[in-house]
């Protein structure tokens, strides 16, 4: 288990949420932003559509051969002068990557925007063994000076205004910033520029890991994984062990559709493929690099209910499509991952419980899977997974006595039809034109934000049932 | 922390778990592709007009410049150019022999402060300097390993002589091409880069490839498009017809 609970209740969490009107309006242009390239980006990619075909081909067949892929990944960056780890765990993955650091008497890291890392919670343990953790993205440094968490995996800070950025780096960097986008972007460059130079340590993720040549791949829009993984002596990436594929070209059907389903972009500006140290005659890169494979309820899943999960690319389309995500945004969902995705991710880091609240946080409307590169059936497993939590017992108990009551009704014919007509008596003293605007006692919650429709004067049955006897 | 024998005995175990998933094949390694790129270049050698074309359309479309020039003669005059117009002075550059051209002399010539890269091995303090070089350098030039078309890519190997700052530290880059370097898709580039790793002659024996596509860019504060947050802010192409004096390869 990688995460702590979260404190606050979902309930509490997406309230705060919906109340904050900058966040709504932020949620809403980004998402629609982010929705409209990538529907402009597949417009006119004729190939687009078998592509995703082929990715999702690709991932299928290299899970079937995980060991085998794994085994090859690890030899070729061993063969180039790699070296590899293996952490089940977070706390293990932590500890490697602290110990390389010890080792390497590394005081600064600098830091690619990585979502592993942020799973394993690695900052705050290299803050704790005295390394500075510097976050180089553009949008997880905002995000980390205000000692906040990313609200999205692809604008980690679109919840943040200008004006709010301009004040968090005057505060933070004793410097005067105007709250224009050029200029705050000219500070961050300007301050971390010094911190990659000074850095002894980079610390990246990885988007995808080819086994055949021992190369790990990054990509950003903004150079700074160029940065991290070329100037400091040690560079660390720490990848899930489910990104190996077989051969660059796969991997080029990989790019074709990542950024196009990011970020609306053909390709994203920079993808770089590292394959171990700096070589014989290269000014640059560093003296050690050390390849990071983690599990942490990965390996499980295999061959478990959340399999298809592994196929994910992080590329966040199913985030902007979410009816829920665009409403409550990242914070909400309360865990590393957020959206529809991140809600089985969870489930796989940290276990069904985890998510019992979570698990509802989608109307299975199915835009995400419509939306997703790699065609993850998303809907399916969050209604397997709500099976699984109502079946563990995790689930609230009064949900769970309606649900059991409404069982027994359904394969009642009869019952059913009386239920109907006693609630039709029951009913009238609440109905206002063909709705329930509030229903009294405890269930009162479920008409707080919403109507409920009023059993009709006639139910279909009863009405079929008149035909029926018409026709006759 | 678990050993390699460790770690793949957990995902065996769970392979074994349910044998009737893992019926599918895994997908097929590329056959022999250095054959297969000699084919693919004899193609493309007579294509590439229109392959130039499509390039430089997506290059510009993503922010980059595109120039041609008729001779390798023509370069010094273009940067010396672009580095009057942004007021830049300090210019870096690949060794002469990977850039396939001597630069430090003729940018001297015309009054820019121009360092070209060693190509062999040099010390760790040499090293260093050399970085702080680029890092305060205005303007980078460096070659171009493949162009791809379809997407206005750049795609830029590290090695002796080529080293990753200088596409990467100053704010602008210029990249030289040549008709040797333009391929039309991802999915050619993959081939070639399959076959650099099996032995065919690739361009250099560096650590790290980047496929380069615009300048640099960020829509971290609102969704406001920025250039140059932390790599070049400016990115060009310059197009020699007749050719870079570097040695072929793969
Ligand atoms: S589930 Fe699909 S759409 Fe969502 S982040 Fe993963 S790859 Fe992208």
């Amino acid at each position: 288990m990688s995460e702590p609970e979260v404190a606050t209740p979902l309930r509490e969490r997406t309230g705060h949420a919906l109340r904050d009107p900058f966040l709504q309006q932020a949620l809403t242009i980004a998402t629609t932003r982010f929705i409209d390239l990538r529907r402009e980006a597949f417009g006119d990619f004729p190939d687009g559509e078998s592509l995703r075909d082929r990715a999702r081909a690709i991932k299928e067949a290299t899970l079937q051969r995980l060991d085998h892929h794994v085994e090859r990944l690890v030899a070729s960056v061993e063969s180039r002068g790699g070296h590899v780890h293996y952490a089940v765990t977070a706390e293990e993955a932590r500890a490697i990557v602290l110990d390389i650091a010890r080792r390497s008497g590394a005081r600064l890291a600098v830091k690619s925007k990585s979502m592993a890392t942020e799973e394993i919670h690695l900052n705050e343990a290299l803050a704790t063994a005295g390394v500075t953790p510097v976050e180089t993205d553009l949008g997880e440094y905002i995000i980390q000076l205000a000692h906040e968490r990313p609200s999205h995996i692809i604008a980690p800070a679109i919840h943040k205004t200008r004006g709010q950025v301009a004040e968090l780096f005057e505060r933070e960097l004793k410097r005067p910033a105007a709250p224009d986008p050029e200029a705050l972007t000219a500070i961050a460059r300007e301050e971390l520029r010094r911190r990659f130079l000074d850095a002894d340590l980079g610390i990246t993720g990885a988007n995808f890991a080819v086994a055949e040549t021992g190369t790990v791949v990054l990509v950003t829009n903004e150079g700074n994984g160029r940065m991290v993984t070329s100037l400091p002596r040690v560079h660390v990436a720490l990848m899930g062990v489910e990104k190996v594929i077989p051969s660059m070209s796969d991997l080029m059907v990989f790019l074709a559709v990542l950024a196009r389903s990011a970020t609306g972009q053909k390709l994203s500006v920079y993808t770089s493929l590292v394959s171990g140290p700096r070589r014989g005659g290269e000014l640059e890169g560093p003296e050690e690099f050390h390849l990071v494979l983690l599990d942490n309820g990965r390996i499980a899943q295999i061959a478990g209910s959340l399999r298809e999960a592994l196929a994910c690319l992080r590329c966040g389309a199913c985030l902007n499509v979410c009816p829920v995500y665009r409403q409550i945004g990242g914070h909400a969902y309360g865990y590393t991952y957020p959206g529809p995705i991140g809600i089985l991710l969870t489930a796989m880091l940290n276990g069904p419980r985890s998510v019992k609240d979570l698990a509802h946080a989608s109307s299975l409307c199915g835009a995400c899977a419509d939306a997703c590169p790699v065609r993850i059936d998303i809907p399916r497993m969050l209604i397997e997974l709500r099976r699984e939590v109502d079946e563990r017992r995790i689930a609230p108990r009064g949900e769970r006595a309606a649900f059991r009551a409404l069982a027994r009704l359904l394969v009642r014919p009869a019952w059913y039809r009386l239920t109907a007509r006693v609630a039709r008596v029951l009913q009238a003293p609440f109905v206002r034109g063909r709705t329930i605007r509030r229903v009294p006692f405890d269930l009162g919650e479920w008409t707080r934000t919403r109507d409920l429709p009023a059993v009709a004067p006639r139910t279909f049955q009863e009405r079929w049932a008149a035909l029926e006897r018409e026709g006759r | 922390m678990a050993t390699k024998a460790e770690f793949l005995g957990r995902i065996r175990a769970e392979m074994a778990r349910t044998p009737g998933l893992f019926t599918v094949a895994a997908a097929p390694w590329p056959a022999r592709p250095g054959e297969r790129l000699a084919l693919l270049r004899r193609e493309l050698a007579e294509r590439w007009p229109a392959t130039l074309e499509r390039f430089a359309r997506e290059l510009e479309r993503v922010g980059g410049v595109f120039h041609r020039v008729a001779s390798p003669g023509e370069v010094a005059g273009l940067v010396a150019d672009l580095a009057r117009a942004g007021a830049m002075e300090r210019v870096v550059a690949w060794a002469p022999g990977a850039l396939g051209l001597d630069l430090a002399g003729p940018l001297a010539a015309r009054g820019l402060s121009a360092v070209a890269m060693p190509e062999g091995d040099v010390a760790a303090s040499e090293r260093t300097r050399l970085r702080e070089v680029a890092a305060v350098a205005d303007l980078g030039v460096t070659g171009v390993d493949l162009a791809i078309a379809e997407t206005g890519t750049l795609v830029v190997v590290s090695g002796a002589g080529r080293p990753r700052s200088t596409s990467l530290l100053p704010p602008c880059h210029v990249a030289v091409l040549d008709r040797e370097a333009l391929v039309e898709s991802l999915e050619q580039a993959g081939l070639v880069l399959e076959a650099w790793h099996d032995g065919e002659a690739g361009p250099a024996g560096g650590a790290s490839i980047n496929f380069i596509t615009g300048p640099s860019r960020t829509a971290d504060i609102e969704l406001t498009l920025t250039r140059g947050v932390h790599g070049p802010k400016e990115l060009h192409a310059v197009f020699v017809e007749q050719g870079l004096a570097r040695p072929r390869h793969g």
